[in-house]
């Protein structure tokens, strides 16, 4: 049976990790050509917000974390790119746990809503759901602090 | 005072159990026990210290019934269910009769449960107090507390629900307005935090854009789950939502009221909007446009509320739309 949990480490790295990733794939978006044809403006605010994604999910923890893992998947996918994750052991073990612990509907509901919005929420237990949402919160919050920094430092004077 | 022991579940009706300190020594009961008992070493604690004095006792006279009552419980190891046959065994030969002394609820100072904090107490036939010394209280192990505590289900059950409660109490620092002691409204409010933080990262990657026509039809489009428009049709769409409120508005307020909600916008005076915008986004001047009647600047602010002014009708959406301000 489980023993007691380690210390749940919900580090991210400072805000410069965040805005470098960033900054990386803006210059990578403005390379491509068609990124900067103003027609279709919609697009371009997709791209960038996929950019901003991919982009905070390397910065956070790029493979370690199961929510980073899944929106690179996901935005692999969309790329029709090939994607090779390292496989981690941690799987098996969670697996192996989900039978005698998917209880409680009261919060099962709740949770269900919160896997849909946590990347990668599809395949985790509960408490890992928690986990994941702790530090993916907080990685959106620095993201988001980011392009509101570099939102201000542009705005014309 | 055995029969208490044997049925600490209705002890809870019984508190004065508690005015009676143990005169016994500790040291002396656990290591008879100690001894007596085929106990296996892994039923100790990792770093259990030897059974704690009248300091933990005294401590743990403090606790409530409930705890009192996991007390005499056996603090079994859950990866050991062949103790519980042991145990049992040891404790009718307690039972008996061959307690010299006054055996009060409290004595468990050996054999407490660490995470009594978290203590649902669940009513148990038979209890057997075990010799596992007493743990430091800040190490979170979970002793099972049933004499026939060794269902692995219901530890595992008990763990997870402790391990859900930590992470939520984490994540309560993180989410703001997280004072929440339920734990449904908690999940509430991560559920709308992390909706609005995404929101956030979707209205900041618009703005940058400066596409103004864009930014308000996608905000739109997400109050109203429509689908996406390209600016072109942001003007009929938000023409229309004008007309439709003001039909409603002709037959009932509080029906055009809810339509506005029910969009994510909220009606406001004028000059409150045109100060809001111009204190919020002072140099956004490309993206003011002029615009109709009422001249209110159409201008989406990338700050943490995404705010954007609707022409004409000072419609505003905010986020929840949850305060609504009559002109």
């Amino acid at each position: 049976m489980a023993s007691a949990d380690k210390p749940i480490n919900t580090d991210v790295p400072e805000k410069d990790v965040f805005a470098l990733h960033f900054l990386q794939s803006l210059s990578n978006l403005r390379r491509q050509n068609t990124f900067n044809s103003p027609e279709k403006t919609n697009d371009r605010v997709k791209k960038i917000k996929k950019a901003a994604y991919v982009s905070m999910a390397r910065a956070a923890g790029g493979t370690n974390r199961l929510w980073s893992r899944a929106l690179l998947r996901r935005a692999a996918k969309e790329n029709n790119k090939v994607v090779r994750l390292p496989r981690r052991k941690k799987r098996v073990t969670c697996l192996r746990r989900r039978r005698s612990n998917r209880r409680d509907p009261v919060e099962e509901e709740e949770a269900e809503r919160l896997r849909n919005l946590v990347p990668g929420g599809g395949g985790m237990e509960t408490s890992k759901l928690m986990e994941e949402t702790a530090h993916y919160i907080k990685c959106l919050s620095m993201q988001v602090k980011v392009m509101q920094c570099l939102v201000d430092g542009l705005a014309p004077k | 005072m055995n029969s208490s022991l044997l049925t600490p579940s209705s002890s809870s009706s019984s508190p004065h159990h508690l005015q009676s300190p143990a005169t016994f020594d500790h040291d002396d009961f656990l290591q008879n026990f100690f001894s007596s008992a085929p106990w296996p070493s892994s039923a100790l604690d990792d770093d259990a210290p030897p059974p704690t004095s009248d300091s933990s006792l005294a401590g743990f006279h403090h606790h409530d019934v409930d705890s009192r009552n996991q007390i005499t419980m056996i603090p079994l190891s859950h990866h050991n269910p062949n103790d519980a046959v042991d145990v049992n065994a040891i404790y009718s030969g307690f039972s008996a009769g061959s307690l010299p002394f006054h055996f009060p609820q409290g004595s468990g100072g050996g054999v407490m449960k660490q995470s009594h904090t978290q203590t649902q107490s669940q009513a148990t036939a038979s209890t057997t107090t075990g010799g596992t010394a007493a743990t430091p209280q800040t190490k979170p192990k979970v002793r099972a507390r049933r004499g026939q505590a060794t269902d692995p289900h219901s530890i595992a059950e008990r763990l997870r629900r402790e391990r859900i409660a930590e992470r939520m109490k984490s994540l309560q620092e993180l989410v703001p307005n997280g004072n929440k002691t339920d734990k449904a409204s908690m999940l509430d409010e991560i559920i709308d935090y992390v909706k609005f933080l995404q929101l956030q990262v979707k209205v900041l990657s618009m703005s940058r854009l400066g596409g103004a026509a864009s930014v308000s039809s996608q905000i739109s489009e997400d109050a109203g789950g429509s689908n996406e428009n390209t600016s072109g049709e942001n003007q009929t769409t938000a023409k229309m939502t004008e007309h439709q409120v003001a039909k409603l508005m002709e037959e009932d307020m509080g029906s055009a009221m809810q339509y506005l909600q029910g969009k994510g916008l909220c009606l406001m005076p004028i000059s409150l909007a045109t100060t809001i915008s111009t204190a919020t986004c002072p140099s956004r001047n490309p993206l003011i446009s002029a615009v109709k009647e009422a001249g209110v600047p159409l201008s989406p602010n990338a700050a943490t509320t995404p705010v954007v002014n609707v022409k004409g009708a000072s419609v505003v959406t905010v986020k929840d739309a949850s305060s609504v301000s009559k002109p």
